[in-house]
């Protein structure tokens, strides 16, 4: 048992940070009715912050965009160079830099809910959440490009060393000291909100702008400040934790800004209301996890799954099967809606010209065009995975590149393992995607918008941890069995090594180029048909109103799940095609940032519309859009960053993506030459009329 | 089930105990029996047992808060978990069954709140509502398609709905949006529509004109339960009159009793000494 305690008491790093992040969810959500995303990746860089004060002095600029980069990068001058440090002494003292970090952790805070989620608040929850995943991204990308992605330098740590090195001895076993005081410290803080918010004005009015925010706007409370002030608030108490637990965990860019899981969990199981469950359930997951952790080494049965990893998952579900309608709702003014879902006419020369350009470019374009456009039309048909779960059906799913994986995983036994021929295996496999999208549809039968995100989220991370990692089921990890031959058909291989008669040299071949080109055609005739049909009507009535749809006739839960279903097939293709084009089935691609950048590309292309899918294929890493900008601008490691910032920017600006954009301009132009024709044949007519008069 | 109009708050009307049991036995295309409703401790619907006839055009009044919308929600399956007591339909037990059943069984309503579906045009919001879909059905129809049943285009003739079939419900009138909510519960092939309060929110000369639509819905053989409080819509064009207050049945009678009946105008004029006059929207 010994062993097993200690481990238990060793959580409380993690637990402090949990908590932290969990009471700043709740605190964030129950004054803006928000749930931000990027609020691990807040505690990340102000623990950035913090060390780089106290190391040398250097207050880390995040990018800043450079107006005259193309011009730049053309001419290949420097004009413009904003900073990467901002230079202040010589390494701060402790308490200075803490001051100083937790001044950056409070901007962040105030820019946030000025800059974002203030012009947010009555859009729809999907919009909410593509913004916070931008806001993350962008957040944990900056931290990379100015420190890179390992640990920073040891720091002196927040804590005097008195309190780190005693330890005590608590039934035999040796516990540093410390722990009790981030443990005292979590509960402290926990206490100090639960007492903001029973006993003084602000907590006062911020719980009756949670109730109803328009009488309470009539009482003279002002909502937004209220807002403000608790952004500014969970900010601060992120970044101070993660500067107090900093040295006791292992702060990454990554880590951190995942440790958003765990939390989400513990503030689902405190309804987003209460403090106390929120840190209690937090720590207590957090020890769960150590003791678990543990048991993996200790207990010879015990299997090697990661299955602490899976456990914020598993709370996450429980939470939402046992409350049913998780969140409580917030009496908003009026709700903003999701961008317009508008059908396709079939368009054969138009479709035609695409594809001959695409075609075009597969086969005679230089290397990496060819590559970057084989990248962006598997981009695509994930996109268009999005498209029917989100776009049409209003269902968040950040779980899209678990299906992916489990395709790619799936081929590999079919195909290489099962010997099973072409055709039928990447079907199979993308079969094997649908069976767990409609595993993960079931959480959507029950929960909705943030909620769902939120479950779809874990899942994601569930299926990584403990199907592609460790003894998992489909074990990637240096499994060298997970590779695949070229697919053919009637003695034609088109793989990506497959000779062609033109730049058949280089792979990834043309003959792959111009296969991956007609599974994407069919994919988008597909979706464009669903978009016709009735069970695509049927959708837009669910996304449009459930309870309206239900009392037409609508099968809700039966349109759900096909819709998650569908998706997991479409995603599952994309899965297969990508293992076709690697060869083997790498287990990076599947990662949980990796899924939330392609809703957030998705999302930026237009989430609702096939042509929307199309363009967020371009944006995909190393896509045909990102091969072209890189010739412009050397985008590189700015990649992530800029698409996390742009991301929060269309969230704002324009919720309907590149093509919505895109129609409204043509629109405009449209409206504009018919009211022009019109002012002339007037001018014609009157001028007809006025010579005929006299 | 007279047993539970005698249990009504209300007490010695004597239609209302009437319901139930006989009236139920000649025909009733609804019937409820001991419905009842309850929101943690607050009843909202007290063993409401009452009937819609076919051929009618059936009022369900009440004052604010007497539970109105709660019953429709209990009948049609949005409450499940809170209700007790048995919905009968075309002498098909109703109880228990999920709303989009309920629908495809020819029981159908309107909102309050229109709940439209305001993404996609008036003819799908009737589209949508017109046909049942089977898991089979939706990919023949993926495949090959299908037309959209004649029932659509009729209620929208018979709407007037024709001319703004493209457009979509957020660029109409509030009076056509209303029709559109009323369009997409005909079309289901609905034996039986409950409107939720259609006159909330339309001026005089609207709700006169939304009565004789109504009417003459009822004539091309809808049958309607009307749910109002206004009061002088419901008596000018129901058959028949039910009346609520504070979740029980009170009265049931034709409109020139139901005006008359003392219960009923107590309820109405306030005999707790708090106005809720007829007519007063929400």
């Amino acid at each position: 048992m010994g062993p097993y305690l200690q481990q238990i008491l060793l959580s409380s790093g993690a637990g402090a940070i949990f908590a932290a992040l969990a009471i700043g969810l709740v605190l964030t959500y129950r004054s803006s009715g928000l749930i931000n995303f990027a609020h691990g990746a807040i505690a990340t860089y102000v623990a950035y912050t913090y060390t780089s004060l106290q190391n040398s002095g250097d207050l880390p600029v995040p990018p800043l965009p450079n107006p005259l980069a193309p011009i730049e990068g053309v001419f290949g001058v420097e004009i413009i160079d904003f900073p990467d440090f901002v230079h202040l002494g010589e390494g701060w003292n402790k308490w200075a830099a803490l001051a100083g970090a937790l001044a950056v952790a409070a901007l962040l805070g105030l820019a946030f809910h000025f800059l974002v989620f203030r012009a947010l608040r009555y859009q729809p929850p999907l919009t909410k959440v593509v913004a916070s995943i931008g806001l993350m991204l962008a957040l944990q990308s900056a931290v990379v490009i100015r420190f890179g992605g390992s640990r920073p330098p040891a720091i002196e740590p927040l804590l005097p060393d008195s309190v780190r090195r005693s330890t005590v001895d608590i039934f035999g076993t040796i516990v540093p000291w410390d722990r009790f005081v981030l443990l005292a410290v979590t509960l402290a803080l926990t206490a100090g909100l639960w007492a903001l918010f029973r006993w003084t004005r602000f907590g006062l009015h911020t719980r009756a702008a949670a109730e109803n925010e328009r009488y309470a706007t009539l009482m003279g409370i002002s909502a937004d400040r209220q807002a403000a002030l608790s952004w500014t608030l969970a900010a601060v108490l992120a970044g101070f934790v993660g500067v107090l637990v900093a040295p006791t965990t292992s702060l990454t860019p990554f880590n951190f800004t995942l440790f958003i899981v765990p939390a989400l969990g513990a503030a689902l199981l405190a309804r987003f209301t209460s403090f106390w469950v929120a840190a209690l359930g937090a720590v207590g997951l957090a020890m769960a996890q150590n003791a678990l952790l543990y048991a993996e080494i200790d207990l010879e049965w015990f299997p090697d799954l990661n299955l602490d990893a899976v456990l914020p998952f598993a709370v996450i579900v429980v939470a939402m099967m046992a409350r049913g309608q998780v969140l409580p709702s917030r009496g908003a003014v009026e709700t903003g809606r999701l961008p317009r879902a508008l059908p396709s006419p079939w368009r054969p020369a138009l479709a035609l010209t695409w594809v001959a350009m695409a075609a075009a470019v597969v086969i005679w374009g230089p290397f990496d065009y060819r590559a970057g456009m084989t990248n962006s039309m598997i981009g695509a048909i994930l996109a268009l995975s999005l498209v029917v779960v989100t776009g049409y059906v209003g269902q968040i799913s950040l779980a899209q590149l678990a299906f992916t994986g489990v395709a790619a995983a799936g081929l590999a036994s079919f195909g290489t393992e099962a010997g099973i021929p072409f055709p039928l295996a990447p079907l199979l496999a993308a079969l094997a995607a649908t069976a767990f999208g409609l595993l993960l549809a079931l959480p959507a039968l029950r929960v909705r918008g943030a909620s769902l995100a939120i479950a779809t989220l874990a899942s994601a991370l569930a299926i990584d941890e403990l199907l592609f990692r460790g003894d998992g089921w489909f074990r990637i990890e240096g499994n060298p069995n997970r590779s695949f031959d070229d697919p053919s058909l009637f003695g034609v291989e088109f793989g990506p090594t497959s000779g062609f008669p033109v730049n058949g040299d280089e792979i990834p071949t043309p003959a792959f180029g111009l296969f991956v080109l007609v599974v994407l055609a069919l994919a988008c005739a597909a979706v464009i048909r669903l978009r016709q049909s009735r069970l695509g009507e049927q959708m837009l009535a669910v996304r449009a109103n459930e309870r309206a749809a239900a009392a037409a006739g609508v099968n809700v839960a039966g349109v759900k799940l096909a819709a998650f279903g569908i998706a997991a097939f479409l995603a599952g293709i994309a899965g297969a095609l990508n293992g076709y084009k690697l060869g083997a089935v790498k287990i990076d691609s599947f990662s949980v940032l990796a899924n939330l950048s392609i809703l957030a590309f998705a999302y930026l292309g237009g989430i609702s519309t096939v042509t929307g899918a199309l363009y967020a294929g371009t944006l995909f890493a190393s896509g045909i859009g990102v091969v072209l900008g890189e010739e412009l601008i050397e985008l590189g490691r700015y990649e992530t960053y800029v698409a996390g910032v742009a991301l929060a920017v269309t969230a704002v600006v324009n919720p309907q993506g590149i093509d919505g954009f895109d129609r409204q301009q043509r629109e405009r132009v449209k409206r504009w030459l018919r009211a022009r024709r019109d002012r002339r044949a007037m001018a014609t007519a009157a001028a007809t009329a006025g010579g005929s008069e006299p | 089930m007279s047993a539970a109009g005698a249990e009504a708050e209300g007490g010695p009307v004597s239609t209302a105990s009437a319901t139930g049991g006989e009236s139920g036995a000649a025909g009733a295309v609804l019937e409820t029996e001991n419905l009842t409703v309850r929101f943690g401790g607050v009843v909202a619907v007290d063993q409401v047992s009452l009937d819609c006839r076919p051929g009618e055009l059936t009022g369900l009044i009440g004052p604010n808060g007497a539970g109105k919308t709660t019953f429709i929600d209990a009948v049609t399956g949005f409450l499940p978990g809170r209700t007790t007591g048995r919905v009968r339909f075309r002498g098909r037990d109703l109880t228990g069954m999920a709303p989009h059943r309920i629908a495809w069984a020819g029981l159908t309503r309107t909102w309050q709140s229109l709940e439209l579906f305001d993404d996609i045009s008036v003819r799908s919001n009737l589209d949508v509502a017109s046909r049942r879909l089977t898991p089979r059905g939706a990919v023949s129809d993926y495949v090959l398609g299908s037309p959209a049943p004649e029932s659509v285009s009729e209620v929208m003739e018979l709407l007037g709905l024709g001319d703004v079939a493209d457009r979509q419900p957020t660029e109409l009138s509030q009076g056509r949006r209303k029709l559109v909510g009323v369009g997409r519960a005909l079309v289901a092939g609905a034996a039986l529509v409950m409107l939720d309060e259609p006159a909330a929110g339309l001026d005089r000369a609207e709700t006169v004109w939304l009565g004789d639509r109504l009417r003459s819905l009822v004539e091309a053989g809808y049958d309607m339960l009307l749910v109002d409080h206004d009061m002088s819509l419901v008596l000018r064009v129901c058959d028949r009159i039910h009346v609520l207050e504070l979740g029980s049945l009170i009265a049931t009678g034709a409109p020139a009793e139901i005006r008359d009946d003392p219960t009923v105008v107590a309820a109405y004029l306030g005999s707790h000494g708090r106005g809720d006059a007829p007519g007063t929207s929400r």
